[in-house]
């Protein structure tokens, strides 16, 4: 990293900073956010006395790993010292959990540090200056920064009125594509699309593009509440150049183990094994990862956890005069009806990290994601403040 | 699919030729990587595994106690994105001197590899390496459809000076891997300082990576990094792990050390060097294991000498030729096909490395266990060896 840790804080002081902008692209939002938070790296404002911060800005589970996942890792300390494949569990007892939990093969899995790696190699295996990528704005942009990074085609449909991804505009720039990328939920607007919707998207694309891969990145999976929502692994399985990206990073509260992982066709997926950094996954991760899957109850409590959490957040905000979207994920993308910058910076003072800027919504929305209830219920306050000291301010100028 | 040992045969026929027309018949997605990983399984309790070159004692207490306190007080750490990288490549440069915009932090140096190569390779610049060596960066390169020149080895199984700077000129990459694995060699600082000056000026474009990976187990008077040309020089680049002497394996920590415009271009390539593939755990281990006194490494090395000193003792006084091992395994000519004494070994309860042609007839990898681990395992082996010759001799 070829930044000092003066530089970084300078960066902090004015994010705005062609400088940052370029390390952004370069690292990803999430980690250069994450690298903000980073204890002891002083990168935000001195908080008040007894006044803990709140990060609520990068879509994490804050209750992190369940406790069989880290029993799991405190197990493998007498492995530190062995390669993963060397380890027992072997990073492919893991592709293996993986596999049988969705009664596939292994061939149909292929692990990723993170699904970033996944996305990533997805871009530089499928895409090319003459196969574009479709992608949604705003959605996650590792797809599309890779993309950028690589100088490939690029199509980036914005979403539709109500937070959703446009799905007929996503069809008509398909022809051509290499890489179709279908983020649902989708991040940061927080809408899902149900299960008959994606498929009929997935056959039309097909018809029109039959040799575009689609890769419909279920991150956000395990939140989702809506009925009309299922997986599409099914329906990736069953179809040529489909394939969905999963994460232990999020309802797994894995986000520092960098897990991820494809599961699709063989022939679909090979690509991406081809591509696929050997040993990415730490004997850590892998022995966390398989004890989390052994543990379904402890995800559907973090979903029952989550959704009270969300219910709380949606109607707080709302009352507070904020339109959120309706969120099927782990966060909530509200209209607040000014500058994202200028509501982050504000919390940011008050200890409440929010989410990043994104365009073409930053003038008016801001992300925020789901921490705990007592975190959510502090942070609640922080907004009522912040959103009437503005309101206020704004007023004084006559803007409102 | 291959088997890594059909890609590592293909590879030891010296060129490149073998490779890329394999890849370029089956397509890019046919060069598949897993072709490279190991067909090794887990290690099983009681089994000795002197296969992967792995520190056989692990990274002691201080970075075992770092990572458990990376899980932060309620254990939810491991679900937040680390922001770590910034101060173990604070720490990584404190360590060396050196600025962090020399410092790139890699998933393993197998992303330092990958990354190296992808950067410094083409279709018309060639990659560059020893015949047999660490396979990662060749197999990336065949996989992009790059060239790869084998340079075979001199009759003391050390990097062929000469030969590899002749074949240096236009090449994109040289992949210096010093001490040399599989054959546990070493070229002295002196001679490298030297090669590398000659192909800066024989071929100035060429970019030298020096794989120190092995650097904490050599022994060699004449031995130094090359950490100080790497980052006043823009064709060096310094490639280091935690894998081995500080026994993280496990935990997939690696980074390179360079010029600032090196280093930055690697970083840009894969998202920051790949802060997005680095874990906390990893993270934090890193921090505690680096900056240990150096009585660490030191009492690493002491410890892996001794047992070196032992192991090949045993094959010498057996009439066994080890090269020089200045690494944490050796390179033994055993005189028969390795392959034979490998399962046999495991039919004991020993794992020994791989095939690595062309010397797979005659040549054995063993990296080195513990005391204890190595007594046991030149017993099984004075049992598949002693039973051979007795075989052979009736």
């Amino acid at each position: 990293m070829p930044l000092s840790r003066r530089g970084f804080l300078r960066i902090v002081g004015s994010r705005e900073e062609a400088f940052s902008g370029a390390l952004i692209a370069a690292r990803g939002l999430e980690a250069y956010y994450a690298e903000q938070q980073a204890p002891g790296a002083r990168s935000r404002p001195v908080l008040p006395p007894g006044v803990e911060e709140i990060r609520i800005n990068s879509n994490e589970n804050p209750l992190g790993p369940g406790r069989l996942a880290l029993d799991a890792i405190l197990g493998k300390f007498p492995e530190a010292n062995r390669y993963p494949f060397n380890s027992s569990p072997a990073d492919t007892n893991l592709v293996d959990a993986i596999a049988a939990k969705y009664k596939v093969k292994p061939e149909n899995v292929v692990l990723g540090a993170g699904s970033q790696e996944i996305l990533k190699n997805a871009v530089r295996a499928f895409t090319s200056p003459e196969r574009h990528l479709v992608t949604a704005a705003p959605t996650f942009e590792n797809c599309t920064n890779t993309a950028k990074k690589l100088k490939h085609g690029l199509k980036e449909i914005k979403v539709d009125a109500n937070f959703r991804l446009d799905i007929q505009p996503m069809i008509d720039a398909s022809p051509g594509a290499g890489l179709v990328f279908f983020n649902n939920p989708n991040n940061p607007t927080a809408t899902v699309h149900g299960a008959k919707t994606v498929a009929d998207f997935v056959a039309k694309v097909r018809s029109l593009a039959p040799q575009a891969v689609i890769l419909i990145d279920e991150a956000y999976h395990d939140y989702v509440t809506d009925p009309s929502y299922e997986s599409a692994i099914p329906l990736a399985l069953a179809t040529p150049n489909v394939f969905v990206a999963r994460t232990f990073s999020k309802a797994y509260g894995m986000a520092g183990m960098r897990i991820g992982y494809a599961i699709g066709r063989a022939e679909t997926i090979k690509p991406l094994a081809t591509l696929k950094m050997p040993y990415n996954v730490s004997v850590f991760g892998v022995a966390a990862a398989i004890a989390s899957l052994d543990d379904p109850q402890h995800i559907a409590d973090e979903r029952e956890r989550n959704t009270k959490v969300r219910d709380f957040t949606v109607q707080a905000l709302t009352s507070l005069g904020c339109k959120p979207t309706e969120s099927q994920g782990n966060f909530v993308f509200v209209d607040i009806a000014r500058p994202a910058k200028e509501f982050r910076e504000a919390c940011a003072k008050s200890g409440v990290m929010v989410g990043r800027d994104f365009p073409p919504f930053e003038k008016t929305h801001a992300r925020i994601s789901i921490g705990t209830m007592e975190e959510m219920q502090k942070a609640v306050d922080v907004f009522r403040n912040v959103l009437r000291a503005a309101t206020t301010t704004a007023g004084g100028k006559g803007r409102f | 699919m291959l088997t890594r040992r059909d890609f590592v045969q293909a590879a030891g026929i010296g060129a490149a030729g073998a490779l890329t027309s394999m890849i370029g018949a089956r397509g890019r997605e046919h060069a598949v990587w897993s072709l490279l990983e190991p067909t090794l399984h887990a290690v099983e309790p009681g089994i000795i595994c002197l296969a992967s070159n792995e520190n056989p004692v692990g990274p002691g207490k201080t970075v075992l106690d770092a990572v458990r306190t990376a899980f932060g007080p309620t254990g939810a750490q491991p679900g937040r994105y680390s922001g770590a990288a910034s101060a173990l490549t604070e720490e990584i440069a404190k360590q060396f001197k050196v600025k962090t915009e020399n410092v790139v932090l890699g998933c393993g140096s197998t992303q330092i590899l990958r990354s190296a190569t992808h950067l410094f390779t083409a279709k018309d610049k060639p990659l560059v390496g020893t015949i047999p060596t660490y396979e990662e960066c060749a197999g990336y390169a065949s996989m992009m459809g790059h060239p790869v020149t084998g340079v075979a080895l001199d009759s003391e199984f050390r990097i062929d000076l000469d030969k590899m700077a002749n074949a240096a000129k236009g090449a994109g990459l040289i992949f210096y891997c010093n001490p040399n694995n599989p054959t546990a060699t070493y070229v002295g600082a002196r001679a490298t300082r030297e090669f590398i000056a000659r192909v800066n000026r024989e071929s100035p474009d060429t970019t030298i990576l020096v794989d120190e990976a092995y650097f904490d187990y050599v022994t060699d008077p004449d031995h130094d990094t090359h950490v100080p040309i790497a980052i006043e020089n823009p064709r060096v680049l310094v490639a280091r792990t935690f894998s081995k002497a500080y026994g993280m394996a496990g935990l997939r920590m690696g980074y390179a050390i360079g010029h600032p415009d090196t280093i930055k271009k690697m970083a840009e390539w894969d998202g920051g060097g790949g802060a997005g593939s680095l874990n906390v755990l990893a993270l934090h281990a890193g921090i505690a294991a680096i900056g240990q006194p150096p009585d660490f490494t030191a009492n690493e090395r002491a410890r892996n000498t001794a047992v070196r000193d032992f192991t090949m003792k045993w094959f010498a006084d057996r009439g066994m030729k080890p090269t020089n091992a200045q690494a944490n395994f050796m390179f033994v000519n055993i005189g028969r096909p390795v392959k034979e004494f490998r399962e046999a070994c495991k039919a004991k309860g020993v794992l020994v490395a791989r095939d690595f042609p062309p010397f797979e007839k005659t040549h054995c990898r063993l990296s080195f266990g513990t005391m204890e681990e190595m007594q046991k395992a030149v017993a099984v082996f004075g049992e598949v060896l002693g039973k051979k010759v007795t075989a052979r001799a009736a």
